[in-house]
């Protein structure tokens, strides 16, 4: 009874730790002040004014969109990389997953505007900031699902194989399902990357195509302002709504394990 | 699965440029909304503004090969870069009838002497902000750099200053406080410089390039070195929400570093006429004045003085007479081996 | 029956191949050339105006890597940044621990949203929720502080500690602890013994999925820290957006990257020692 308790205390501690700030962040999207550093009074302009704001409401919907997709991609590739570390242990791989997260962001993002303008030629825009994305979220997968793998009972692998099942077979039915939690986690760790990513997108970014994070930046400066505090707000709720639709249609197979 | 597809290339295809699209690639805040507005009505076409908060951003991009940007809005030395780089493109001068607005003092700058591929559109100088009746109550002086360098001072206002993250700016305030040029090369000036930083550095609260407008207005800092039109902002700020102090700001009698931002074309660009026609607009002395009623920024455009509202051109520190303008200097490019020697007392500075 | 046996030998190497060519040559293509075009230029020279010198002109050097590795200077900041990684890596432990194991144990259905809760702030924009952080640190009178520093940290890369741990944790059988427990094991020795061993692999990738990335960082201590608070990422940042050194920044990222490697090889052996016993 005890310990319950005082694990239920330290959990809450963490969860209150991670929505003190947000709290702060949804409490001030509803100041009547422009400079939002203190509380005024209660207001709702600022989500007036957002909807008028077709810059901010584009970009927003282009880093929901560019998330949505480098995290898949990446969850994909990811837990392909991290079923291959585990089970074969290739030479080289550990060392491809590992560095990009090792790699200082801003030598990631100068490093690739390099390779895409200088040795492929290309015209930036929204695939090679998804092309960037997928590169660093990647290993954040592949280590989450080789972690969920580690330490996991071989024999039951071996039994599908013995019993005749395809490779395909046993990944489905077998170590699919056993591996849901660490996929999830991992596109969720790869959505938040690439929804907050400031630095490699940047440089990555093309003429033209803007995301949240370079367009919140860009307001640094001189207008902080709560209609940036309503966006951040309103992403967090559309969030919500994404993940929690995508968790009710999804798979049956991956619901039942997840 | 399908429709997800379909949004997705549709997606991918929407950068496929609209055909009469002017991109401009431009310090955040530095084109008022409204003058913006107003050019796409009066050229029939549309602006699209990506972003940089430095010089040295703008020019690391394009140094990865960044490409496609038809305007940039370089500082004067970022602009004798480009220049010497061979980035830009000249100048038609034909299509720019309103070239002559520039006032004399920026017709002719050393780092494009003729005007030949850069138009002086705005100008900052690096000084000081400060909670102005926060320091008459301590009776501190605020036309001196010794207010950032002096302990004597500084033990008035601990933990209450910030100063410019950026090596080049601070190093150039304390070798103008130290009595050398801003642009000074001799490395025992430089050590100088450095111990005299050092010696003020516990006195201060943080480095910061950002934050010190919202600290000024909300009143968590009483001084900051900063950017002229940043202050013109803490200002505003602070008198729009009503706090019970003002803010002020002067140029240091010691000299200061003053930049010159201009409109530059890239020599990626696709569209040179559409930014001759935007180029031509702002010089315009209606539109010219924007950058100083809106943003707070000094203004080398004569025809717009008349324009620009009373209480800014009457502001010293944006608009300085001859003899402060004398005491201002630009700053110059460093060549390779003293960047990297600059780099080590910053960061000696950073860490002690 | 050795045809068959043959068979299911032939579509076992197709499978590895098939499951681990895709993700590495992606890396291979998006990571590896540009991270060596980049680990080349760490060897040239600083361009007049920023970038790289002309290799025809100036040829390779070690210059970056001598400036760097004379001076006490810098390895006293890497130091520093390791332990400000170490110290971030420890807390996000000690507060993701007791939360991972907490949506461990409440029901199955209610999991889904429990780990969806810890990851939902960071659907918000980062900067915003930094400047949240400054409006709570400024009365408190810690903004501008190594204090701000490490909270600033830890709440960034906390989820990056949770998610694993909770992955990990998530699979152990129950079963195990209430073996221990018939056989009159107390809590804290079950769970020293059961859970925690059981666990390390979900420890180890959520440390490192904090302690790396938090040496690359370099927002946190410029908007939270003050006039001390220089860490590598900074530096290494300095090199390419204010100084125009690339290559004593591609030289800096390269021995941070070896350093985090040679870090990641020595706790990955020690543990591959450490199950053997």
């Amino acid at each position: 009874m005890k310990r319950g308790f005082w694990l239920w205390a330290a959990g809450l501690a963490t969860y209150a730790f991670l929505y003190v700030p947000l709290a702060v962040v949804v409490l001030f999207s509803f100041n009547d002040s422009e400079l939002n550093a203190s509380w005024v009074g209660f207001t709702t302009r600022w989500y007036g004014k957002l909807l008028g704001d077709a810059d901010l409401l584009q970009a927003a919907a282009n880093s929901l969109l560019i998330a949505i997709v480098s995290s898949t991609i990446a969850t994909v590739l990811g837990t392909m990389a991290g079923i291959a570390l585990h089970r074969w242990r290739p030479p080289l791989l550990p060392f491809l997953v590992l560095t990009p997260v090792a790699m200082p962001e801003i030598l990631l993002g100068v490093s690739l505007l390099l390779f895409f303008r200088q040795v492929l030629d290309l015209t930036l825009g929204l695939f090679s900031i998804l092309a960037a994305h997928i590169t660093f979220s990647l290993g954040f997968v592949a280590i989450i699902v080789r972690a969920r793998l580690a330490g996991m009972d071989e024999s039951i692998f071996e039994a599908a194989r013995d019993l005749g099942a395809t490779p395909w077979r046993t990944f489905t039915r077998v170590t699919f399902p056993l591996i849901v939690p660490g996929i999830v986690a991992g596109f969720l760790m790869s959505f938040t990357l690439s929804i907050d990513d400031f630095v490699i997108t940047f440089f990555v970014a093309g003429v033209g195509v803007t995301t949240l994070p370079l367009q919140i930046y860009s307001l640094i400066k001189v207008a902080v302002t709560p209609e940036v505090n309503a966006i951040s707000t309103l992403l967090m709720a559309l969030t919500l709504t994404l993940i929690a639709l995508a968790l009710r249609f999804a798979p049956e197979t991956l619901r039942k394990s997840a | 699965m399908r429709l997800a597809l379909l949004v997705l290339l549709l997606a991918l295809a929407a950068p496929a440029r609209a055909d009469d699209t002017l991109h401009l690639y431009i310090w955040n805040n530095y084109i008022s909304p409204e003058t913006a507005a107003r050019f796409e009505a009066w050229c029939g076409c549309r602006l699209k503004q990506d972003y940089y908060s430095d010089n040295e951003e703008m020019l690391a991009k394009l140094e990865a090969g960044a490409a496609g940007y038809d305007l940039l809005v370089p500082t004067g030395n970022a602009v004798h870069t480009l220049i010497r780089k061979n980035e830009l493109q000249a100048l038609d001068h034909q299509r720019l009838q309103h070239l002559a607005n520039i006032a004399t003092a920026f017709a002719d700058p050393w780092y494009d002497p003729g005007l030949r591929h850069a138009v002086p559109y705005a100008t900052t100088v690096t000084l000081l902000g400060f909670n102005a009746t926060k320091l008459a109550e301590l009776g501190l002086p605020t036309d001196s750099w010794a207010l950032i360098f002096e302990p004597a001072h500084l033990q008035k206002l601990k933990g209450k200053v910030t100063v410019l993250n950026s090596q080049r700016e601070l190093m150039a305030a304390a070798l103008r406080y130290l009595g050398h040029p801003v642009n000074d090369t001799d490395p025992d000036h430089w050590r100088a410089a450095r111990d005299l930083i050092l010696r003020a550095k516990p006195y201060w609260a943080t480095f910061s390039n950002s934050t010190y407008i919202k600290d000024l207005a909300i009143g968590n800092i009483w001084v900051a070195h900063g950017y002229s039109n940043d202050m013109f902002r803490a200002r505003a700020d602070a008198r729009a929400a009503g706090r019970p102090f003002a803010i002020g700001f002067a140029i240091p009698r010691e000299g200061a570093v003053l930049a010159v931002d201009n409109f530059v074309i890239h020599k990626s660009a696709r569209r040179p006429d559409l930014a001759h026609r935007f180029i031509d607009f702002m010089l315009r002395g209606e539109n010219a004045a924007d950058v100083s009623n809106l943003i707070g920024a000094g203004n080398p455009n004569r025809a717009a003085l008349p324009y620009i509202r009373p209480e800014v051109a009457g502001e010293t520190a944006l608009f300085p007479p001859p003899e402060t303008l004398q005491r201002l200097e630009m700053l110059r490019d460093l060549e390779p081996q003293q960047r990297r020697l600059m780099s080590r007392l910053w960061t000696e500075i950073k860490v002690k | 029956m050795p045809a068959s046996s043959s068979r299911t030998d032939r579509s076992a190497r197709l499978t590895r191949w098939l499951v681990t060519l895709p993700p590495a040559l992606f890396l291979v293509v998006f990571f590896l050339i540009p991270a060596l075009i980049m680990a080349a230029a760490s060897f040239r020279e600083p361009g007049e105006f920023g970038g790289l010198a002309p290799l025809a002109e100036r040829g390779f050097s070690l210059d970056a890597y001598r400036f760097v590795l004379d001076d006490v200077i810098y390895a006293w900041i890497l130091a520093k940044s390791f332990a400000v990684a170490g110290l971030t890596t420890l807390l996000c432990l000690v507060l993701a621990y007791p939360l991972a194991v907490l949506i461990v144990r409440s029901p199955k259905r209610r999991r889904d949203l429990l780990v969806l809760l810890v990851i939902l702030p960071f659907a918000s924009n980062f900067l915003i929720r930094i400047y949240a952080w400054m409006i709570i640190l400024g009365p408190l009178d810690l903004l501008y502080s190594p204090v701000a520093v490490i909270v600033g940290m830890v709440y960034v890369h906390l989820p990056f500690m949770i998610l694993p741990l909770y992955t990990n944790l998530e699979k152990h059988d129950p079963a195990l602890l209430e073996a221990a427990q018939d056989l009159g094991a107390g809590g804290w020795a079950r769970f020293w013994c059961v859970t925690w061993p059981l666990s390390l692999p979900g420890v180890l990738s959520g440390s490192a999925l904090v302690f790396i990335p938090v040496l690359g960082m370099f927002a946190v201590p410029e908007l939270l820290g003050g006039t001390g608070d220089l860490l590598i990422g900074n530096l290494i940042k300095e090199q390419f957006l204010d100084n125009r050194d690339w290559p004593l920044g591609a030289a800096l990222s390269l021995l941070l990257t070896l350093a985090v490697l040679a870090v990641a090889g020595l706790s990955s052996a020690l543990t591959r020692n450490r199950g053997q016993m």
